[in-house]
Order: C-alpha cells, then sequence, then structure tokens
C-alpha cells in the first residue's frame, strides 16, 4: 500500500516539475505575422496561470496524499471533522473569478492586434486575395484575375486581407496557416475574413483543418513570401502567362487538383488510375469532366476561368500523365 | 414479496438466460447497461488502437483514407453515445434506488425498454460498418454539406442509430427524474440526498434540455439527405447553401447537445468521486452544499456555452466574446468541486485501494483536461487551436481521464455491492498504474502536435516532426490496451474472488445497508434518513447501543 501512495507522489511530482516548463516551450509556433503573435503572447499569458493552477493542486494532492496516509492508524478511524470554513470556500470560489478575470482583460487587449487588418501605410496598398476551399485545394485569386493553386505568393511587409470561401457545391474547409495566424472556416455560402502581415521573406506551411473529405490529410496549402518587387514581378509575368495559355498554372492545376486523387503521374490513387485517358487529350471533354464532376468525382472546376482549363488542357498536351 | 414476485412469472422466462432478456429489475439492468457498454468499449478502443497504428509513423500505409474515416467516426460516436454515457447510465441504473432507498425504478418496464432500445442503436452503428459504402466516414460531429453529400447508406444508419439512442436516453432520463423526485426513503430531504444522486439528476435534466435539439438536427440532416416516405421523395435544403441554406445551422443544433453533453458525462463522474474520495479518506465530504450547487450551475451554464465549438465559422466577435466569457463561468464551479474534493483529503485517514487510486487518478488528470479548456475558451487562442490534436488531447483528457477514471473508480468501488465479491486489489493497481501511464503518454504528446499545427481526422502526415509525438502517442495506446486487458482478467477471476459483507468500505449511503448482491426488492427495511451519511448515523448508533464511546 505504502509502496503505490510512494509511487504515486513520484510520478504526480515529475509531472509537476516537468509541465510548466513544457508549457512554455510548447506553445504556438513561432508567430511571422502580428496577428499569430498576438495569439501567441495571449497563449503564454494564459499559460502563467495553468502553470499556477497546475502546481498548486497537484501539489497539494501529493501533499495531501502523502501526509495523510493511514500510516499506523486503525483501518477504520474517522478522520479530523473540519468545522467552519467559509472563508476558504469563499477564497477559492473568488480565486478562479480573478484569474478569468485577468485572461479576459488580456484577451481584450489583444483582441484588436489580432482582428483587425492593419490600415495601409502611405504608398502601400493592401493586397485582397479570394482564398477558396474546394474538395481538395486551394484555389487563390488575385485582384488582376492572377489564380494559383495550393501556393499564394505574397509580397512581404504588405497587410494581405483573405476572404475566405467555398463553392456552393463543396463542403467545408478551413484555413490555416499556423505562423500567419489563426484558422478560419471556409463556408460555402459565406465569405469569411482574414489577414496576414509576413515580414520576413520564406514559405510558410499549413493545411485545411476541418475534415472534408477522403484527402482532407493532404489538402497541404503554403504561402510564399516574396519581396516586394519580386512579388509584382511575379504577379505580372503570371498575368501575361494566363492571357497566353501557358506557364505554371497548368502544372499547378494538375499537381493541385487532379494528383490529389489521381497520382501525381496518373496511376491512380483513392481516384482510378488516368494516365492515357483519352480526356486528357481532348480539351472539350476534360472541360465538361472537371466542370460538371462525374459519379463520385466532385465537380473541381465548376466556377473555373476558361483560362485555367485552357491552361490544364495546354499543360495535359505537353506532358501527359506517364501512369509510372 | 420476494416470493410471491417469483411465483408470477411464468415457466418460460425463468431460465438463466431469459431471466435476463425479460427482466425489469433496476439491478439488472444497470449490470446489462454496464457489461453491454463494456464490450462497445472494448470494441471502439480496438479501433483506435488500428488507427493509432496508421498514425504512429509518417506516411504510413496500414489503412486506406476511407477506412480510416470510418474508424474514427464510429471510435468517437461509440465512445460517447455507447460507452461512457451508457456505463453512467448503468451505474445510475443500479444505483439511484438503492441510494435512495426505494425498490426500483418508477418505471421498471420503461426502464427495460430504455437499455433495448440503446442495444439496438449500438447494433445498428456497429452493423453499419457492413453497409452499402461502409461506415459513416464524416466523423461523430456530421458535419452538413459533407455529411449530406456522403454516399451509401452508412450516415443514414448512423443517423437512424443516434435517433434510436436519443430515445432511448429520453426514457432512462424521464425515469431518474420520477423516480429521484418521489422515491425518496423517508427523512431524505434534497439536501441529504447522496451526491451522486444529484448529479443523476442533473444528467436526467440536461438530457431532456438537450436531446430534442439533437434530434432536430438528425432529421434535417436525413430530410436533407433525401428519404422516400411511400410515393414520395423528400429533398430538403436546410444545410444546403446552393438552395439557401445554412450548413452552419447544424452547427449550432449539434453543439447546443454537445456541449451539455460533455456534462452529462462529466457530472455523474463528479458524482462518484464525490462518493468515493470521504470514503477512503473517512471523512464526510467537504461542502456538501457547495457540490451540490456547483452541479446545478455547471448544468444550467453549459446550455450557453455551445458557441466556443464555432469560434472558427466567422460569429460576429460580440457573440464570440459571450459564449468566451460565459465558458470561462463555467471554471468557477467546476474549480469549487476540485478544492471540495482536495479539501475532503485535507486531515483524512486516506488508504489507497484501487477504487481510491482511480479517483485521485481523476483528480490530478482532471485538472489538466479543465486547465487546457481555458485556453480554447479564449476565442483568438481557440482561432489557433481549434481542429488541432491539442482539442483532441483537450477532450480526452476530460472524457477519458476524467469519465473513464471515475467510472473505473466507480466499478471497482461498487462490484462488491453488485457481485457480493471484490475484484483483485492487485490487478486493479497494476491496471491503474498501466492505465495512468498509458494515457498520460498516448495523450499529453497530442497537446505539442498540435500546437506544432497538426490538425485533427487526418489519415496521413508528411511532417517529420510530428512524428515522435504520434509515436508515443501510439505506444500510450497500446499500453491503455494492456490496462483494460488486465481488467477483463480481473473480472474474469473475480467470479470466484473473496466473498465480501454488506458494507465492505464501511460506506456512508444507502445502498450499503442491504446485502451484497441485494435481494430482488432491494430492502427488506429502510432505515428512516437522518442526514446525507445514514450508514454513518447507524454505526454511530450502534457502537453508543453497544455502550462503546462516542468518538470525538
Ligand atoms: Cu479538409
Ligand atoms: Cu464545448
Amino acid at each position: 500500500m505504502r509502496r503505490f501512495s510512494l509511487a504515486f507522489a513520484g510520478i504526480v511530482l515529475v509531472a509537476a516539475i516537468a509541465a510548466p516548463s513544457a508549457l512554455a516551450q510548447f506553445a504556438p509556433v513561432t508567430p511571422e505575422s502580428p496577428n499569430a503573435e498576438g495569439i501567441r503572447q495571449s497563449y503564454l499569458f494564459v499559460s502563467i496561470f495553468v502553470a499556477g493552477i497546475f502546481v498548486l493542486v497537484e501539489g497539494l494532492l501529493i501533499a495531501f496524499i502523502w501526509k495523510y496516509r493511514r500510516r499506523r492508524r486503525p483501518r477504520f478511524e474517522d478522520g479530523a471533522p473540519i468545522h467552519g470554513a467559509t472563508k476558504l470556500e469563499l477564497a477559492w470560489t473568488a480565486f478562479p473569478v480573478v484569474v478569468l478575470f485577468l485572461v479576459a482583460a488580456f484577451v481584450f487587449i489583444e483582441l484588436p492586434g489580432i482582428k483587425d487588418i492593419p490600415e495601409a501605410t502611405a504608398g502601400e496598398e493592401q493586397l485582397e486575395v479570394r482564398v477558396s476551399g474546394r474538395q481538395f485545394y486551394w484555389q487563390y485569386e488575385y485582384p488582376n484575375g492572377v489564380i494559383a493553386v495550393d501556393t499564394m505568393r505574397a509580397p512581404a511587409g504588405v497587410p494581405v486581407r483573405l476572404e475566405v470561401t467555398a463553392p456552393d457545391s463543396d463542403v467545408i474547409h478551413s484555413w490555416w496557416i499556423p505562423p500567419l495566424g489563426g484558422k478560419i472556416d471556409a463556408i460555402p455560402g459565406t465569405v469569411n475574413q482574414t489577414w496576414f502581415e509576413a515580414d520576413t521573406p520564406g514559405t510558410y506551411h499549413g493545411q485545411c483543418a476541418e475534415l472534408c473529405g477522403l484527402e482532407h490529410a493532404n489538402m497541404l496549402a503554403s504561402v510564399e513570401v516574396l519581396s516586394q518587387p519580386e512579388f509584382a514581378a511575379w504577379l505580372e509575368e503570371r498575368r501575361a502567362e494566363q492571357t497566353a495559355g501557358s506557364g505554371e498554372l497548368g502544372a499547378e492545376t494538375w499537381e493541385g487538383v487532379c494528383a490529389k486523387c489521381h497520382g501525381l503521374a496518373g496511376e491512380g490513387g483513392i481516384g482510378p488510375r488516368i494516365a492515357g485517358s483519352l480526356v486528357l487529350a481532348d480539351p472539350e471533354a476534360l472541360e465538361s469532366l472537371v466542370r460538371n464532376g462525374r459519379r463520385t468525382m466532385p465537380a473541381v472546376g465548376a466556377g473555373w476561368t476558361s483560362e485555367q482549363v485552357e491552361a490544364l488542357a495546354n499543360y495535359l498536351k505537353e506532358s501527359p500523365p506517364s501512369g509510372s | 414479496m420476494a416470493v410471491s414476485r417469483a411465483e408470477s412469472v411464468p415457466a418460460w422466462q425463468r431460465g438463466k438466460v431469459a431471466s435476463w432478456l425479460v427482466t425489469t429489475d433496476h439491478k439488472r439492468i444497470g449490470i446489462l447497461y454496464i457489461s453491454t457498454a463494456l464490450v462497445f468499449f472494448v470494441l471502439a478502443g480496438l479501433m483506435a488502437l488500428v488507427f493509432r497504428l496508421q498514425l504512429s509513423q509518417a506516411n504510413a500505409d496500414v489503412l486506406s483514407a476511407d477506412r480510416y474515416n470510418e474508424l474514427i467516426t464510429i471510435h468517437g460516436t461509440a465512445m460517447v453515445f455507447l460507452v461512457v454515457v451508457p456505463l453512467l447510465a448503468g451505474f445510475a441504473n443500479y444505483l439511484v434506488p438503492l441510494m435512495i432507498g426505494a425498490h426500483d425504478v418508477a418505471f421498471p418496464r420503461l426502464n427495460a425498454l430504455s437499455y433495448w432500445l440503446f442495444f439496438l442503436g449500438g447494433a445498428i452503428l456497429m452493423g453499419s460498418f457492413f453497409a452499402d459504402g461502409g461506415a459513416a466516414d464524416t466523423g461523430w460531429t456530421a458535419y452538413p454539406p459533407l455529411s449530406t453529400q456522403a454516399t451509401g447508406n452508412g450516415q443514414d444508419l448512423w443517423i437512424l442509430s443516434l435517433h434510436v439512442l436519443t430515445a432511448s436516453s429520453l426514457a432512462g432520463a424521464i425515469n431518474f427524474i420520477v423516480t429521484i423526485h418521489n422515491m425518496r426513503a423517508r427523512g431524505m430531504t434534497w439536501m441529504r440526498m447522496p451526491l451522486f444522486v444529484w448529479s443523476i439528476l442533473l444528467f436526467a435534466w440536461l438530457l431532456m434540455a438537450i436531446l430534442p435539439t439533437l434530434s432536430a438536427g438528425l432529421t434535417l440532416l436525413l430530410l436533407d439527405r433525401g428519404v422516400s416516405i411511400g410515393p414520395w421523395d423528400v429533398q430538403t435544403n436546410f444545410f444546403n447553401p446552393a438552395e439557401g441554406g445554412s450548413p452552419v445551422l447544424y452547427q449550432h443544433a449539434f453543439w447546443f447537445f454537445g456541449h451539455p453533453e460533455v456534462y452529462v458525462i462529466v457530472l455523474p463522474a463528479f458524482g462518484i468521486i464525490s462518493e468515493v474520495l470521504p470514503v477512503f479518506s473517512r471523512k464526510p465530504v467537504f461542502g456538501y452544499k457547495a457540490i451540490a450547487a456547483s452541479t446545478v450551475a455547471i448544468g444550467f451554464f453549459s446550455m450557453l456555452v455551445w458557441a466556443h465549438h464555432l469560434f472558427t465559422v466567422g460569429l460576429p466577435i460580440s457573440l464570440q466574446v459571450f459564449f468566451m466569457l460565459a465558458s470561462m463561468i463555467i471554471a468557477v464551479p467546476t474549480g469549487m468541486k476540485i478544492f471540495n474534493w482536495l479539501a475532503t483529503l485535507w486531515r483524512g485517514n486516506l488508504h489507497f485501494e484501487t477504487p481510491m487510486l482511480y479517483a485521485l487518478g481523476f483528480l490530478s488528470i482532471f485538472v489538466i483536461g479543465g486547465l487546457t479548456g481555458i485556453y480554447l475558451a479564449a476565442f483568438p487562442i481557440d482561432w489557433q487551436l481549434h481542429d488541432s490534436y491539442f482539442v483532441v488531447a483537450h477532450f480526452h483528457y476530460t472524457i477519458f481521464g476524467g469519465a473513464m477514471f471515475a467510472i473505473f473508480a466507480g466499478l471497482f468501488y461498487w462490484w462488491p455491492k453488485m457481485f457480493g465479491r471484490l475484484l483483485d486489489e492487485r490487478l486493479g493497481k497494476w491496471q491503474f498504474w498501466t492505465l495512468f501511464v498509458g494515457f498520460n503518454l498516448a495523450f499529453m504528446p497530442q497537446h505539442f502536435a498540435g500546437l506544432e499545427g497538426m490538425p485533427r481526422r487526418v489519415y496521413t502526415y508528411s511532417n517529420e516532426s510530428w512524428e515522435g509525438y504520434n509515436l508515443a502517442s501510439t505506444i500510450g495506446s497500446y499500453v491503455m490496451g494492456v490496462a483494460i486487458l488486465l481488467f477483463v482478467v480481473n473480472i474474469w477471476r473475480a467470479r470466484s474472488g473473496p466473498r465480501v459483507g454488506n458494507d465492505p468500505w464501511q460506506a456512508d449511503t444507502l445502498e450499503w445497508y442491504t446485502t451484497s448482491p441485494p435481494p430482488p426488492h432491494n430492502f427488506d427495511d429502510v432505515p428512516y434518513v437522518t442526514s446525507a451519511r445514514p450508514l454513518y448515523d447507524l454505526r454511530r448508533k450502534l457502537r453508543i447501543e453497544r455502550g462503546g464511546r462516542e468518538p470525538a
């Protein structure tokens, strides 16, 4: 009996020491945008109280287990009765109220920095990107009509406003790039807003956070933050390519949209093998298939511009999937 | 009385199996509930062991996406609807009449119906694996449009199963409410009622309040999926945005039920802890009134917090603020309970038999689940943590670490009352430590995986920095499996365990006044109840009558 209470005390003690240090170390990922920073600050602030209460409660538990264990007392001897502890009861009712008040107050202080998109500074504009969650890819639309799939390019140091939605025929997804802030659901029939402003160029990864079907796990997203001149050049080049029906959009669409279910080489996955399929070589059949879907295949291309369909068809003409 | 009842039973109902099939005895129904739920527990646990294997490393190839989604959906649904709630309903069935000194529940036949509906609902859910297209694979929350678009019959059977289980729970809830309100022993005022009975009263009232909303949501879901009634094909668009419906409406309906459901689960667990801790501390529970009042408060506030599950759907900030504050308010009565339990240990004469180990294990683990809830209630933090593995860890800390640990405390504590024999203490302790270590190994790392960006419900991942957490988690889940195996062995061996008398733990409440196991009619006589600890009073009276000194 004694051995067990000792072991119990030991384990809880180790947990009590390990947990607070773990909490400080394990916070949301390193933020790259002010809203993610605000969330991380709030998380750390809450952690102070969480660690304190954790140590208090587990500490008392261990102390009582140790101090009031039976030892040589008779098996059924009564413990000491406790009378009149009203003050104590009031204290432990008031204590959580105070803690929660502080937590809520801190959240209110941080909130504007998390939810409000910063005013555009002189000489710069906000960039607005429409993000559409679809089974099982992310489609981005820039103000000049440029389309991108799964990888978003964004300029450093510019507030980027995201309008997050999903087509009426699709299901709910959730936009989440942890270093760039919290998540927001992409809901058919609704347009939600979020934003980020990354100062450091680099690629930031995330993925869909709402179960959206078989390939939910592979519905990855990334944001490639470029310097402002690089971004401007990319956007212009992409615009020109798209008009010409050439360039990267076709490959992006193949990889992001078709390959998730049919494999990168068209070898088949949760969807059938499509390498060598005549549909891929026939732009009209391809267009009707992606726009309308067929049996279990969703209408992945519903609402696509003709530019995007053309880019895909051209890509498939130039580099038809090998099948292995 | 017992004799006349036995004579009135037709011969075909007296057989060993038949007598269980037709029983209306609350004790037998309680045992049926508990044993059926334990079978489902093993099944749903095995599902977890399979999908944990798939997650043990990056890009694993154990399960297809399809199978994986089916397993997590049925695992979650079963653990809530077929395991934890029915286990607690089983305890309630067995114990409430005994604890309040009644001969049975108010409506014994309704009670039997409620068990058999539970059995049917469970069979439908488990059987749905064999349906055309497999079982439902849209998560235990079944959000539309995903669930309305799901092909095959799995989703329909899932809805049917939940409808049947809802009917079962409603029947049970009505029974408990009428029983507790009307059938308490002489002298048992509200403030002398065992705390477990208080928790079951709130459990039942909450179920009455929230289940209709779930039923409504499920019915709309079914209609949206399309049904044929005779010659008419009905297909509605409540959740279909293309026709002006709102998918988020379903989420409100689901969570108006779903969040209080957490307290439907946790309140009776609290009740069990409030019975076990005092007996193994040899003290009255500290702050009886405060615990009873906080039970009522938690029940009430639990109905005002549902939208904290919807912080990422784009609700207006003012609503998010409301639901954050409401969620935080619940922490106050919950904190009161924890401090009351700690104060129950204070200056006690503690001994550490298995029920007590589980109760203490519950305390140490549940605190963690409560504390991580603060992060999730603060909505901007939730924007980061929602639908990540952090949430998975959080609710396993409350539902497994909380409710299941309390249920094991209850099983070891009341087993001698139910069967007249003790479960083996040595095996019990081994099981406790294995489960305690396995549980923390399985679920603590999931917090960190979530913080690093791992979303829930993914059948695979390619980020190798999540691998360590997931491997630890998988190992932990198998350690938990070993613990459950030890429990099965323990049950098996307990058939020939040591016999015990009426009251092996020298407890305080009325169920220990009668024999172990109790006769069909429970009590030959019920003492007049003079406090919340009727048996303690009786023992004291006896001691004084025998000329012993009254203890100080
Ligand atoms: Cu998804
Ligand atoms: Cu909740």
